[in-house]
């Protein structure tokens, strides 16, 4: 079967482009190179055929199962609302591939401002204090020598070995394909082994952090912590919630930690997400991060974190339910509960009690000794 | 398709005939279960050619997926040309010759003298991103550089299946080399179809039994909903037990080979039971 030049019918071209854009405003990601393939996928199939036609845009535009009702949805809307055009010969002609021009990728990660004046004022007052000090009593300069000190501590993270083989100078495992060329150097003397050992692995993160209203005072400190670790595990999602979940990774991003940053990107989600410091429904949050992304963000070598007070007006049967979905799949949990930092705390909060027998460790988060005890768990 | 054993529908036939037309790889993604990997084995009989299968793990590298050397017999070459008085340009020719590579899965998909296989590379997801990146430079030219040979290009540019269970995201430029299909669990028309085909000594009326309740439980909460595979599972274990229709001492005897998580097994036991049940059996059991 050979495929006629879609060039011969109506402007295909334009059309698919301006599909793709519907689906990009609407936070479908296809490509430039998505609508290509589409063109091309049109040249090999009946384009009287609407279901056809579907179906293999589907294919081309590679839409995942999330975004297929939308997909089905603009495309009812957009294409050709009319009968389809007649049947197109597919017996002549070469396949061309036109390109699309003129549809332009949307920039997709939100810029967050990196600038900001940088305060280096560490250290008049001793670390051993300040480690020992709740956040919500910290005086403004005693909290920014404590974020200088969050910083290093995330770096002092471990690193657990991966499962791969490079190679390396000190012990391991001999590899003989390179040990075998060194040979011939050598007149087929084995002088030197080459060898193979793991590299050591960047920790897997998935941080939910509560933002409402009773986490304020602690809020600040836990990101900045977060951010931190992001630095030194590239590979960690962060997830804020409340009484909805945002995913705010990209607004954190890769960014160099500067001393602004947290406070700007707080605003900004204060700015961006109603009901922001507000109440909580973690039941809800839980289970929308389950449906949505548990599936491609959370795998058997991720370690879960959850920050949060645990305090919760919502149902508690979706924070079980969902907890024991996380459970399933992930490495561990860690609960991080400010309040749990004092000593008469018990974890009745009705959420926090759900969900604790899904959790692996319930620690405290309410000062930085309580963050630095928390380093090591991150690999195990 | 039918007739190699596999009920399709019209959007897996509409993917494969592109990939197939357009030369492209089909990364198909779905649950355990939905016969991802049932559709490259059948694209292979369809076209009458080998199925050469490379499984996805953590730590998978280049030696295990496309060549590696046959060192054994190199040395023991080495040993020989020795004797004989040759000189280390020679020798060196010698042994990394073709002869002395062992072809791992991509170099044989590559290197099939007289036609193209079917390339299954199943479970992508399991191998690291780093694999991912070399498979991606695989994919767009199919030649591989060897240094001590020199660059070998496909003879037949191999029909490339990728699959992936979603258990992380697939990279974006990997996504875009290839087409696209998700797979999702069968529809319970489609099920019962599968079960007349695949396990016939059924019988009409426990395939459609089973066949509802299968979908039943896939529309509970499940730890781990049961695929296709599971279904003809079942059945096959209820033919074996010389059950022709489901009641409560039959699913409870083999309900193992549905579900495989203790949770799930708890919860459904009891009320949850009798009502998945109820369901199932609403339509044949009363005229039964």
């Amino acid at each position: 079967m050979n495929a006629a030049a879609p060039a011969a019918g109506p402007d295909w071209a334009g059309h698919l482009a301006r599909f793709g854009r519907a689906l990009r405003e609407r936070g479908v990601r296809v490509a430039l190179s998505d609508e290509a393939d589409g063109l091309e996928a049109l040249t090999w199939i009946d384009l009287g055929d609407r279901d056809e036609v579907r179906r293999a845009l589907s294919v081309a535009f590679k839409i995942r199962p999330h975004d297929r009702a939308v997909f089905d949805e603009l495309f009812e809307k957009l294409w050709m609302p009319q009968a389809g055009p007649p049947r197109i010969s597919r017996a002549l002609g070469t396949v061309s591939r036109p390109r699309s021009g003129g549809v332009r990728r949307e920039a997709e990660a939100v810029e967050v401002d990196a600038a900001a004046p940088s305060g280096e004022e560490v250290g008049y007052s001793p670390d051993a204090v300040l480690r020992k000090k709740p956040f919500d009593e910290c005086a403004p300069e005693e909290l920014r020598a404590m974020e200088n000190l969050i910083a290093r501590l995330a770096l002092r993270l471990a690193t657990r070995k991966s499962r791969r083989l490079v190679p390396t100078r000190g012990r391991g495992l001999v590899d003989l394909r390179r040990s075998f060329r060194r040979a011939l150097a050598h007149g087929g003397e084995f002088l030197l082994l080459a060898r193979r050992a793991r590299p050591l692995e960047q920790p897997r993160l998935l941080v939910l952090c509560d933002t409402s209203g009773s986490m304020d005072p602690h809020v600040r400190f836990l990101l900045q912590f977060v951010v931190a670790l992001g630095r030194v595990a590239p590979k960690a999602e962060i997830f804020a919630f409340n009484t909805s979940l945002v995913r705010i990774t990209p607004l954190l991003g890769r960014k160099a930690l500067s001393p602004g940053l947290i406070e700007r990107t707080l605003a900004r989600l204060a700015a961006e997400v109603p009901d922001w410091s507000g109440g909580t429904r973690i039941g809800e949050c839980l289970r929308e991060f389950v449906d949505r992304h548990l599936a491609t963000r959370v795998d058997h070598r991720t370690v879960v974190l959850i920050l949060s007070d645990g305090l919760d007006r919502g149902d508690v049967e979706p924070v079980a339910e969902a907890m024991r979905a996380l459970a399933d799949r992930a490495k561990s949990i860690l609960w991080l509960n400010p309040l749990a930092g004092d000593a008469r705390y018990e974890p009745a909060a009705r959420a926090m009690a759900a969900a604790l027998p899904y959790v692996s460790r319930l620690l405290p988060a309410h000062n930085l000794e309580s963050l630095e005890r928390l380093v090591p768990l991150l690999t195990l | 398709m039918e007739r190699e054993g596999y009920i399709g529908d019209p959007t897996i036939a509409t993917a494969l005939y592109l990939s197939r037309e357009m030369r492209r790889p089909l990364l198909i993604e779905g649950d355990a279960g939905v016969g991802k990997t049932e559709i490259a084995k059948v694209l292979a009989r369809l076209l009458d050619t080998e199925l050469i299968r490379l499984q996805c793990y953590e730590g998978l590298d280049v030696a295990t997926s496309l060549y590696e050397w046959n060192y054994q017999r190199q040395m023991l070459r080495l040993r020989l040309a020795e004797g004989e008085g040759k000189s280390a340009g020679e020798i060196e020719d010698l042994i990394f010759g073709r002869d002395y590579l062992l072809e791992r899965p991509l170099l044989r998909a590559i290197t099939r003298p007289t036609q193209a296989p079917v390339l299954l590379i199943d479970e992508i997801d399991r191998a690291d991103d780093g694999f991912e990146a070399f498979l991606l430079e695989l994919l767009s030219d199919f030649q591989v550089t060897i240094p001590e040979i020199g660059t070998i290009r496909a003879r037949h540019v191999p029909y490339v299946v990728l699959t992936s269970n979603r258990t992380r995201e697939i990279g974006d430029a990997l996504r875009r080399r290839c087409l696209y299909l998700y797979l999702d669990h069968p529809s319970l028309e489609k099920e019962v179809r599968i079960l007349n085909l695949r396990v016939p000594q059924a019988g009409a009326r426990l395939s459609a039994e089973v066949g509802r309740f299968v979908q039943a439980l896939r529309s509970r909460r499940l730890q781990k909903t049961p695929g296709v595979a599971e279904t003809l599972d079942w059945a096959q274990a209820l033919v074996r037990l010389d059950r022709d229709h489901l009641d409560r001492e039959a699913v409870e005897e083999t309900l193992g080979c549905l579900l495989k998580d203790q949770n799930d097994l708890r919860d459904l036991s009891g009320a949850a039971l009798e009502d998945t049940l109820a369901v199932a059996t609403l339509a044949t059991g009363a005229a039964g």
